[in-house]
């Protein structure tokens, strides 16, 4: 086994609490699945078997209980629960089953939607025998309005800037907009080295990482870190032009400390695999090498490397906000071909669904209803007349007759009384909205 | 201006065909402004120094002729005589030149900027120009570069100001000058310098041919910004300004094609031996593009150039990549590798030159060794003299016999005091007038150990002066610039080196305020200003003063002193400036800032550990820091074991303090 696939399902989604208030984020349904189907339909696309899946016991009841919650996919999932109110990182959890890891893994965030080559990313991780490897893509503009939200939202969120060399693939910075105080600085031992470096920014993480299995050893002796995008990657990404990290004789020496105070916490990375020594005799006998211009050894001796593939075009959504959310149900149904219109769904004949609509199974679709670009859930009830456009009904909603829906998130088991007119509302899950009310631009979150 | 203004009345077509008739312009600076070449360039000016034999102003022009440029005024300052009488002499100067040369001098030209105001003054450009140094070798066609300027011009209405042309080399290319280290952060698309945009690129690869297409627009915003001394100003004011005013610069990056400024003796080595090695082709040294009688060379293998009237001696070698003028002659058994010789030159028997650049009527006795030395005209090598690396022999120097110079030696008939004199009218320039009658009286005898018993000449210290920039002036050969430890330390170094310059002015201040007993108020406002010009945040302007005070007995007694000693002139120091940390010290915060300042000074002296409790004792008595700050602080977690020591000392003075405390409670009670 070369890489073990870990997937992280257990996060709050507190980027939309309208939505995972009652529903968590592995399971919000997008395009009639569980987010969560999503990467795990990606690893075993690529041929994983087997599994390891972070999440909470909510999560773990709700998968194994819940019929709507079919994950149908024919991998192993190992599920692994954590405490949800232990607020654990990334890198917490991935230090929580540390045991469990024999070797180099590949770290997936649950809320990845995506029609990337996972191999991509994966031949860097071999080719330069790297430490890291991540996927990026260029960020998405949303341009659906969002629910809830007057006018248009600011793009909040700080910019990244990433640093990637000439052939875009190492990766030799990293920073966000947040943590500078005056622009952007950069070593220039690391510009002796890579004299060229594209800085882009307007880039979104997929989290998506390969890492070696000793990063994964380092996170167990570190405890300080505890987010893997936050603080394990940019260390990483500024440790492959330390010193220590790069002359063996440094890493001997904290060898040798090691053993005299294995009490002292090594802060150290060890960056070592199994065939080092051969690894080693390989890159010195052969002429490759990975630069041009000056005459030292490939990587110029480094021995971490990070590397990033970058999307060009393709699919690649991470939805942890509404916006995302939505634009990830209007785009799922073209990463998988299953036929629309679920068969256990009673569809009247006299309505009228547009190619871009998904019906799940045994929904209710009555007479002369229109439904265009919208994804209705599983045993969904939609009455006469009624006029969906651009929304999202999840599971169990009853739609009354002649009800007016566009551009709005429904949650499970609403029910919209008779004649309502919604538009760019989010309706939270068991709500009721009144006949004939007219809404617009509201968020009717959560039972209050 | 008038031109544009003409330009604009006749309308768009008019003036595009103007464009097309108009000659092509040129501004050759034929002064560096510096004084990078001292002593070499007091007789010589920098322009007309020989590289390969022929003087760097005719590299710069052949290599403006060759892009096309019709029109050149040459602008001299220092020794504008010598480069005109150069220039009347030249092909340049003949009715047959197809780029006619017009000399301007001017002795009042300070920089660049005064070169480039008087242009606009005189109102000579009317198009677009290239701007070169006289010292600038180079057989780029820019004639590429030149046309994106000219479309980007029309497509953005001259927004486009200037075109720089920079070459692709990686670093540690040694045609790549320590002290142009240029990181250039731009525009992949558009070739422009930003850092704005979604995606940029950052180069640590480009080198700065210092040729720059100009838009007539640049010598009137030189006139417009009369600080602007030099190029970069000008860069820098276009890129900080670029968002009100609207000017760009560009780039413009060339893959092959050689472009090199001669700025110091290393990049002159480096060009010199690029043109040997016909990196410049085709401006060859056998090419006699100067086009002077008897100037013709013949090439043969391993790029051995021989002039006219070259006699060798028998079992001489001249291995590879030499260069020898007209008429010189080399005696037996010699071994010759990477050199230029010059003309009428002649060598002695067992010579070994490597690197070794002698210009013309030097004289070389036997068995002498020259590596990597510069050896000016009319210079005398007695015999069994060994010239060690970067040496320079200036004009007429003569060396020896038996002698060995260390590497670096720069010798001159000039006496560097001389120079210093003249130094009183302080700008820096090639341009002094030296009197060249010297002053016999001043004259001081030439020291037989330095240079030899029968030789003449001054030897110059690398570092004569020991400010900073004297220092650069006189480091003929560049620096050497350690790169950059690649250590760990996330901090940046430039903010640790403020951070330590500020200490060392707040030590300064404080010692001035003690020595001429300045008022308290005073100094606050001194150290406030120096807060804003190093931009230190306040929390750190006050660490440091803590820092500062409780280091000052060790500053001014030596770190040797006794415990008892330290806190005998500390407290009263503390005493002295209590008024100063009041001023600073006011949240509750401040104190806590202020106490750990104290900690970290005193784990760093662990010796005088002991100290520290009647430190902070005295700083409760003056009310520098209050009861609750230190119980605070003394609550709240050491962070490591040493500080817990430390603290675990002060736990009886805490006892102390307490009953202090109660103990003046009581009292004012009482005298109520």
């Amino acid at each position: 086994m070369e890489l073990q696939a870990v997937l992280m399902a257990a996060g709050g989604g507190s980027r939309m609490m309208d939505l995972t208030y009652n529903t968590p984020k592995p399971l919000l349904p997008v395009g009639n699945k569980p987010l969560i189907w999503y990467p795990l339909n990606l690893l075993e696309r690529v041929g994983f078997e087997e599994v390891i899946v972070i999440t909470t016991k909510e999560v773990q009841k709700m998968i194994s209980t819940d019929p709507k919650v079919k994950l149908d996919v024919k991998m192993k999932l190992d599920l692994v629960c954590i405490q949800e109110d232990a607020d654990m990182g990334t890198a917490d959890a991935l230090r929580h089953i540390q045991q469990k890891v024999k070797t180099d893994v590949l770290v997936v965030s649950c809320d990845l939607i995506t029609d990337a080559a996972l191999h991509e990313v994966v031949d860097l991780f071999r080719a330069h025998n790297a430490t890291l490897s991540m996927l990026m893509s260029k960020a998405h503009e949303f341009t659906e309005t969002v629910p809830g939200q007057k006018g248009k939202k600011k793009t909040g969120e700080q910019r990244d800037f990433v640093g990637v060399d000439d052939t875009g693939k190492r990766l030799l910075f990293m920073a966000n907009e947040a943590d500078l105080d005056e622009g952007v600085v950069i070593r220039k031992s690391i510009m002796r080295k890579h004299p060229r470096m594209h800085i882009k920014t307007g880039l979104v993480d997929a989290h998506l990482y390969c890492l070696k299995k000793s990063v994964v050893d380092f996170l167990a002796d570190n405890k300080s870190i505890s987010s893997i995008r936050g603080e394990l990657v940019p260390y990483l990404v500024r440790k492959q032009f330390s010193k220590s990290t790069n002359s063996p004789k440094v890493i001997d020496e904290t060898h040798q400390n090691l053993k005299k105070n294995d009490s002292n916490v090594n802060l150290e990375i060890q960056i070592s695999s199994r065939d080092e020594e051969l690894l080693h005799l390989t890159q010195e006998r052969s002429c490759w090498n990975d630069h041009r211009g000056d005459m030292s050894d490939a990587y110029h001796g480094g021995r971490l490397r990070c590397y990033v593939h970058i999307m060009d075009e393709g699919i690649c959504y991470r939805v942890n906000t509404l916006a995302a959310y939505i634009e990830a149900n209007r785009l799922a149904p073209k990463l998988f071909d299953e036929p629309a219109v679920h068969p256990s769904a009673v569809v009247s004949e006299r309505c009228l669904i547009g190619a871009d609509s998904i019906i799940g199974a045994s929904c209710q679709i009555s007479d002369k209803t229109s439904i265009k670009r919208s994804t209705i859930g599983v045993s969904t009830t939609v009455r006469e007349k009624v006029k969906v456009t651009n929304s999202i009904i999840m599971h169990g909603v009853t739609i009354e007759e002649g009800c007016n829906i566009q551009g709005s998130v429904i949650c499970s088991n609403a029910v919209i009384g008779r004649g309502a007119d919604i538009k760019y509302c989010l309706v939270g899950s068991a709500q009721r909205i009144e006949p004939d009310g007219e809404h617009t631009t509201m968020s009717k979150a959560c039972s209050a | 201006m008038s031109s544009r203004g003409g330009k604009q009345k006749k309308g768009n077509v008019t003036s595009e065909q103007e464009e097309e008739e108009q000659p092509l312009q040129a501004v050759l600076v034929a002064d560096s402004f510096n004084r990078r070449f001292f002593p070499i360039s007091k007789d010589q000016p920098r322009a007309l120094l020989p590289l390969g034999n022929v003087a760097m102003i005719d590299y710069t022009l052949e290599f403006l002729t060759s892009t096309g440029v019709q029109e050149t005024f040459v602008f001299c300052c220092w020794m504008s005589n010598k480069i005109k009488d150069h220039l009347l002499k030249s092909k340049w100067c003949r009715p047959t030149s197809p780029n006619v040369v017009h000399i301007i001098t001017s002795d009042l030209y300070r920089s660049l900027g005064d070169v480039l105001r008087d242009v606009d003054a005189k109102n000579l450009v009317r198009n677009d120009f290239i701007l070169v140094y006289g010292d600038v070798v180079s057989n780029i066609d820019v004639s590429q570069a030149l046309q994106e300027h000219r479309h980007r011009r029309k497509v953005d209405k001259n927004i486009s100001v200037m075109t720089m042309v920079f070459k692709e080399s990686s670093p540690g290319h040694k045609s790549r000058c320590e002290e142009d280290d240029v990181i250039v952060a731009m525009d992949s698309k558009s070739k422009r310098f930003s850092m704005g945009t979604d995606e940029f690129e950052i180069r640590h690869d480009l080198l700065d041919c210092h040729i720059s297409i100009c838009s007539p627009q640049v010598a009137e915003l030189f006139t417009d910004n009369f600080d602007y001394q030099t190029r970069n100003d000008f860069v820098r004011g276009i890129l900080v300004n670029e968002e009100i005013l609207g000017n760009q610069i560009h780039l413009y990056v060339t893959q092959d094609g050689y472009g090199a400024r001669v700025s110091n003796l290393q990049m002159y080595d480096s060009v010199s031996s690029d043109m040997v090695r016909r990196w410049v082709y085709p401006l060859t040294p056998e090419a006699n593009f100067t086009d002077q009688q008897g100037q013709g060379c013949t090439h043969s293998r391993h790029n051995v150039y021989r002039g006219a009237e070259v006699s060798l001696g028998h079992g001489s070698q001249m291995e590879e990549n030499v260069l020898i003028g007209r008429d010189t002659s080399i005696g037996a058994n010699c071994h010759i590798s990477n050199s230029v010789i010059g003309n009428n030159c002649t060598i002695g028997d067992n010579v070994v030159l490597d690197r070794a650049h002698m210009w013309n009527n030097v004289h070389i006795s036997s068995n002498v060794e020259i590596h990597q030395s510069v050896v000016c005209d009319g210079a005398v090598v007695k015999e069994a003299v060994h010239l060690n690396k970067q040496c320079v022999l200036a004009y007429n120097v003569v060396i020896g016999p038996n002698l060995s110079l260390p590497d670096g030696t720069v010798v001159s008939m000039h006496h560097p005091e001389e120079e210093e004199e003249d130094d009183d009218d302080e700008f820096l320039s090639d341009d002094q007038e030296v009197g060249h009658s010297k002053d016999k009286t001043r004259q001081k005898a030439f020291n037989p150990a330095e240079v030899g018993p029968e030789g003449k000449g001054y030897i110059w210290k690398a570092s004569m002066n020991d400010t900073e920039d004297e220092e650069l002036a006189q480091c003929l050969w560049g620096l050497v610039l350690n790169p950059d430890p690649e250590s760990d330390s996330e901090s940046e170094a430039s903010e640790e080196s403020q951070d330590r310059t500020f200490q060392l002015e707040v030590l300064g201040t404080l010692q001035r305020g003690l020595e001429e007993n300045i008022v308290c108020d005073n100094l606050v406002l001194e150290i406030n200003s120096l807060k804003y010009a190093y931009n230190i945040t306040l929390k750190e302007v006050m660490q440091i003063l803590t820092r500062v005070v409780l280091e000052y007995p060790f500053q001014q007694q030596g770190t040797q002193l006794t415990t008892l000693q330290y806190t005998g002139s500390l407290l009263p120091l503390l005493k002295t400036w209590s008024p100063v940390f009041k001023n600073y010290i006011k949240r509750a915060q401040d104190h806590l800032d202020c106490l750990s300042a104290v900690e970290e000074l005193f784990l760093e002296q662990d010796t005088h550990q002991t100290a520290m409790v009647k430190v902070l004792m005295k700083m409760y008595q003056l009310e520098i820091l209050e009861e609750e700050a230190i119980l605070k602080w003394f609550s709240t977690g050491a962070t490591n074991d040493k500080s817990r020591q430390l603290r675990k000392n002060q736990g009886k003075q805490r006892m102390s303090l307490q009953r202090k405390e109660s103990e003046e409670d009581e009292s004012s009670e009482e005298g109520e």
